[in-house]
């Protein structure tokens, strides 16, 4: 099948109509996202993302791997996202649709190419071994903006994972187990996250965060990748109706602020779930330090 | 031995959806059906009487591979005995089944499924009783590690497993056949057979009395049999669905 059912004339009429009036079928202003619940699993680099009702698990995993010859100083980084049946039924099982090839290609330059995660930091050895991170993505609910959930989790996962501790040692690579030592975390540089918009009626309204329905009834759609200083590392207006110049220029400004709200939600979830392993978790008995 | 835990229908989307956690392995796995379903293409060419059964595994931090395809084999055989295809509305369509290891130790690049595999069965079931697809009976499975001495644990994590001498996987329907065997490893029959014994009173808590008059203890150490976990599960969840109408009543 590998599309989704098309909105009847009805439906679309309806979704269109009321957006002239200012009206979104969830009650929401046009800038608005939809409620954003980070949360974390037992293991390091486990997230569950649930933005309205799309939802998905991100998980982080770490191995150390030979690097690639032309960059003996990289690690590797790579995002593997695979849209099954589960998070929609007009998704085949092992067959790349056009959505997953554009939302893995978007994922890919919002998060790898603006070199989020310091791929030098993961190098044990040149050109022998490096860390090899990979973050897969399982799509367990799909009802619209599925880049910026994705980018979201992978996001908090990176920020939440430890890999363990690697030491080298007479030209012998020690991986040191999560029992052994206190596992390291990444190196972050910045924290992108993708914000995508919707325009209908030749660009005139634009929607943020929009459900599948409104995806659907959309002209076209324009994605923004920023972090939190405002450095904008990714802007694509991939398909559909043109939109006017001046949509980019207002609403990079909006898709800041979205992405400062939604860093907030991750940075909180973390700190969190950083307090609740404190309580509970080894990193408080393996600490070296004495309260004196 | 902690039961293991599961919610049924926990996705939107899917027709059908569990979500299990197993205790002993700390696996979680998601499962979703969509059924009945269009097939794209002629897949159906071979059974045009019977429903299309399509499993998909997706391993947690992998890609998939050979390990996975070999083990959605099993569980296609497996479920395609027990999902009725013929019922009305079903054949020349499809049941998409698909399983994500979404919590726990991911399954090592080729190494074998099966400490995994009674995971895997028990989410497929609910997800399908969830989805409400006609099935001939409901089953259970467990799996079982022989070590040197001859000692047989239940559910062994994945280094028992390979130091184990045998790891066997056995199913039973819920009158109590034997559904399905996959063993690895060596063994001889007589261990085979007090492995056989031991999982009927994991999956059903059979009072089985061997040979000379001695009665298993081993039920005292399983607990509840898993058939009925896996019946309560569903008993809550239509207790749940149907709250209204108890209460109207």
């Amino acid at each position: 099948m590998n599309k989704e059912a098309p909105l009847s004339i009805a439906e679309r009429d309806f979704i269109l109509n009321a957006l002239r009036e200012d009206v979104r079928l969830d009650g929401r202003a046009a800038d608005e996202l939809r409620p954003l619940k980070v949360t974390f699993g037992e293991e390091y680099g486990h997230v569950k993302v649930q933005l309205g009702r799309t939802s998905l698990v991100t998980r982080i995993s770490a191995e150390v791997t030979k690097p690639h010859d032309d960059r003996p100083f990289d690690g590797l980084f790579t995002i593997a996202m695979e849209l099954t049946a589960m998070g929609s039924p007009a998704w085949d099982n092992g067959r790349q649709g056009d959505l997953e090839t554009y939302v893995t290609n978007v994922l890919d330059r919002v998060v790898r190419h603006s070199n989020a995660l310091d791929t030098e930091s993961l190098c044990i050895v040149k050109g022998v071994s490096c860390w090899s991170i990979r973050a897969d993505v399982h799509i367990t609910d799909y009802d619209g903006n599925l880049i910026d959930a994705a980018c979201a989790g992978i996001m908090a996962g990176l920020q939440h994972f430890r890999r363990p501790d690697a030491v080298v040692k007479d030209g012998q690579v020690i991986v040191y187990g999560v029992d052994e030592r206190v596992p390291v975390a990444l190196n972050i540089t910045h924290k992108p996250l993708a914000v995508t918009f919707h325009s209908f009626d030749e660009g005139k309204r634009v929607i943020l965060d929009a459900t599948r329905r409104e995806e659907q009834a959309a002209e076209a759609d324009v994605v923004f990748g920023l972090n939190n200083a405002g450095d904008v590392c990714f802007m694509s207006k991939f398909s559909g109706s043109p939109v006017d110049a001046m949509v980019f220029v207002n609403k990079t400004s909006v898709a800041l602020d979205k992405v400062k709200e939604i860093n907030a939600v991750i940075d909180k979830a973390l700190q969190a779930d950083l307090a609740k392993r404190a309580k509970t978790g080894r990193a408080e008995e393996s600490r070296a330090e004495n309260d004196r | 031995m902690v039961a293991p835990s599961a919610t049924l229908s926990v996705l939107n989307r899917a027709d059908g959806s569990a979500s299990y956690q197993c205790s002993s392995t700390g696996s979680n796995i998601l499962g979703s059906v969509n059924a009945p379903v269009e097939l794209p293409g002629r897949r159906d060419a071979l059974k045009p009487e019977d429903a299309t059964i399509e499993v998909f595994v997706k391993p947690g931090t992998a890609p998939a591979g050979v390990g996975e395809r070999y083990v959605e084999g099993i569980l296609k055989t497996l479920l395609g005995r027990v999902i009725l295809g013929r019922e009305k509305g079903y054949p020349r369509r499809g049941v998409v089944i698909t399983l994500a290891i979404i919590g726990g130790e991911s399954v090592g690049r080729g190494d074998p499924y099966l400490i995994l595999l009674p995971a895997l069965l028990h989410t497929a079931l609910l997800a399908l009783l969830s989805a409400s697809v006609p099935l001939s009976m409901t089953f259970s499975a467990t799996v079982l590690a022989v070590d040197e001495s001859g000692q047989i644990r239940r559910e062994p994590s994945a280094e028992d497993a390979a130091t184990a001498q045998s790891v066997h996987v056995l199913a039973f329907s819920s009158k109590g056949h034997l559904l399905l065997n996959e063993s690895q490893g060596s063994f001889d029959f007589d261990t085979w057979e007090k492995v056989r014994q031991r999982a009927s009173a994991i999956c059903h808590g059979t009072q089985l009395v061997s040979a000379d008059g001695d009665v298993a203890m081993a039920e005292d150490v399983d607990g509840r049999p898993l058939e009925g976990t896996l019946r309560e599960t569903v008993e809550d969840q239509v207790y749940r669905d149907y709250n209204w109408k108890i209460n109207a009543a």
